[in-house]
């Protein structure tokens, strides 16, 4: 399974934030597939149950939008940080919110990197580039590590 | 009708004042009434003590005479001394009459003339008397016994002793009606003055009475307001929490939203940008190889392409910031305040020393007025405010003049006042409101600013329970004034 490649699951609802997310992740020059979801219902569904989904199948990466139409963010994070499965898979935290507390409590549920969507796009391009370093870098672990 | 009154107040006042004066003329009266009646009294007794006087002189005289008779016809010696007795208790007798009418003329006259019949009577007698104890002349005092005058003189004597008595009686009976009517008079003046004590201590009473029960009336109400005004008070304060609340929700929601298709126009002009270069390219190629291909509007657009999208960033760039600053106004109202003993003095004197560079650029100075007032409240809001109200008067100072802020505090009551005061350029007073609006900006703009500050500033004054207002001309230097509550109390702001 420690093959597989990795799964980019990005959860957005904005298209034109998926779209810029996604031309920098290419840019980047990481070919993951990238799966979208615009809500959270929808995601959740993938995630847990979905045949091709992380629970089920293989390593994946999420990005998380913390404004959702239909649910927060942090609700997702919590679930996926209380699923036995789930939990090691690393989820990055992307959103306009600044705010310390609610990154603090990213961190504290479980989120492996907060990243602040900036409005200056050099430094928002760059913070995608530095995510695909990110991904370069990890080797998902293998379920029932440490 | 309400107790309370100030007419009320007065008519009661003037009422007690008239009863009293009403009591005092009644008691003067029965005084009077008292000794009108006592003197009557008295000149009752004297008509009784004369008549008694009277009698006693009537019998003197008829023992004596009776003596007499008794001595002439037995010459007994008890006889004689019992002559002698009476004679020497009459001229007391007498005198006691005249002593006792001196005061009425018409019974003078009689007096004398009873003082003259007993005296011929009384001489008469001893005449008698004196020839009856030489014995040989007992029948000479026998004879001129039965000639004598006494017979007359005693019967003289009675009739005007007895005309003296029906005067006396008639006095009496004058003197006791006398005496009635002032005992009537008394009575009737007692009881008025009973009736009066009576009627003023009702009255007080009644006042009295009346005051209480008003008195417990308004306790009553002020109890009640105090209770509903708690109430309101403490319903007011949560409506203006929630409202409080609500606002900053709004623009915390209202920011992040905002920033979110801003992070699109942002990220897409970008792109644009990029596309700007292959296709400048593009057309320096097909205008050095095949001119014809390139139409103005190409050319055009080549150089319009640049400007559209610098406006663009420039713009993006101006809302994230108007964004931002509403985000910290948010974040700044969510903050808990922690209060704390602040001194004022070593504040000031720390953000004159943190400004100091500027100061020194721009050739000017700060005092700081000692003492401060101590103050219990946020120390990172006041510092914030502060330190904003001193950039600003080193911002917009007059270039005309040396620059010079002077930071003042005083106590006034429950409140703390502080002026920050600067020579500076001034406000127009039409606009002393609008400076506090957030994004409003006043004067020449000759500054960089959004027009944030002093936005800020209101925001964190309001939040400490305070207020700030401007005093200020246009040329005049301006005056801030900060009024916060000495004692920051975090159960009524929040």
């Amino acid at each position: 399974m420690s093959e597989h490649s990795v799964n980019i699951i990005m959860i957005e609802d904005d298209e034109g934030h998926a779209r810029l997310i996604e031309k920098n992740i290419r840019r980047a020059g990481i070919a993951n597939a990238i799966r979208h979801f615009v809500d959270g219902t929808k995601a959740l569904a993938h995630l847990f149950d979905d045949p091709d989904g992380p629970a089920r199948n293989g390593p994946a990466l999420i990005l998380l939008d913390l404004n959702l139409p239909d649910m927060s963010g942090i609700d997702i994070l919590a679930k996926i940080k209380a699923d036995a499965k789930l939990r090691r898979t690393p989820v990055v935290v992307l959103t306009t919110t600044d705010d310390k507390q609610e990154i603090q409590r990213c961190y504290d549920l479980g989120a492996n990197v907060y990243i602040t969507k900036p409005v200056n796009y050099e430094s928002f391009a760059k913070a995608i580039q530095q995510l695909g370093l990110f991904l370069s870098v990890i080797q998902v672990p293998e379920v029932g590590e440490g | 009708m309400t107790l309370t009154g100030r007419g009320f107040r007065r008519a009661v006042l003037g009422a007690m004042l008239v009863g009293f004066v009403l009591l005092l003329t009644a008691g003067g009266a029965a005084l009077l009434a008292a000794r009108e009646s006592q003197v009557r009294s008295s000149w009752v007794v004297h008509t009784f003590e004369v008549e008694r006087a009277l009698d006693r002189l009537t019998i003197l005289t008829e023992q004596l005479e009776t003596a007499r008779r008794g001595y002439l016809l037995w010459h007994h010696d008890t006889a004689l001394s019992n002559y002698r007795a009476r004679s020497h208790d009459i001229p007391a007798a007498l005198d006691e009459i005249t002593r006792l009418t001196r005061d009425n003329p018409e019974q003078r006259v009689r007096v004398a003339a009873i003082a003259r019949l007993v005296e011929s009577h009384r001489r008469s007698v001893q005449q008698t008397v004196e020839r009856a104890e030489s014995a040989n002349l007992a029948v000479r005092a026998m004879a001129d016994f039965s000639v004598d005058e006494s017979f007359f003189s005693m019967r003289s004597l009675r009739t005007t002793i007895g005309a003296m008595k029906r005067a006396e009686e008639a006095l009496l009976a004058e003197r006791t009606a006398a005496e009635d009517r002032a005992g009537l008079v008394l009575n009737v003046v007692l009881s008025v003055t009973g009736a009066l004590v009576l009627l003023v201590i009702g009255g007080a009473l009644w006042v009295v009475l009346r005051y209480t029960a008003d008195l417990d009336r308004s306790q009553d109400e002020l109890r009640r307001l105090n209770t509903g005004l708690e109430e309101a008070v403490a319903a007011r304060t949560a409506e203006l929490s929630r409202a409080n609340e609500e606002i900053q929700r709004f623009a915390y929601i209202v920011s992040h939203d905002l920033r979110s298709p801003l992070v699109n126009v942002m990220g897409f002009t970008a792109e644009l940008e990029a596309t700007i270069a292959p296709l400048t390219e593009l057309i320096d190629r097909a205008d050095a190889e095949a001119p014809a291909l390139v139409s103005r509007e190409a050319r055009g657009a080549k150089a319009d392409l640049p400007e559209a999208i610098g406006f663009i960033r420039a713009s993006t760039q101006k809302m994230d910031r108007l964004i931002n600053a509403i985000l910290r106004l948010s974040r700044e109202g969510r903050r808990t305040l922690s209060p704390a003993s602040i001194d004022l003095a070593a504040l000031t004197a720390a953000i004159r020393d943190s400004v100091q560079h500027r100061l020194g650029e721009v050739g000017g100075a700060i005092d700081v007025a000692q003492p401060m007032p101590p103050l219990v409240s946020d120390r990172l809001a006041i510092e914030q405010i502060l330190s904003n109200l001193i950039e600003n008067a080193i911002k917009y100072r007059d270039p005309a003049r040396p620059l010079h802020v002077a930071v003042s505090g005083r106590r006034e009551g429950e409140r703390v006042i502080v002026d920050v005061a600067d020579n500076g350029r001034g406000i127009a007073p039409a606009d002393h409101e609008r400076i506090f609006e957030l994004f409003r900006r006043a004067g020449v703009q000759d500054q960089p600013g959004e027009g944030l500050g002093l936005a800020h500033v209101r925001a964190l004054a309001y939040r400490l329970g305070g207020v700030i207002t401007c005093i200020s001309s246009l040329g005049q230097g301006a005056t801030f004034r900060l009024s916060l509550p000495a004692v920051l109390d975090t159960e009524g702001v929040r």
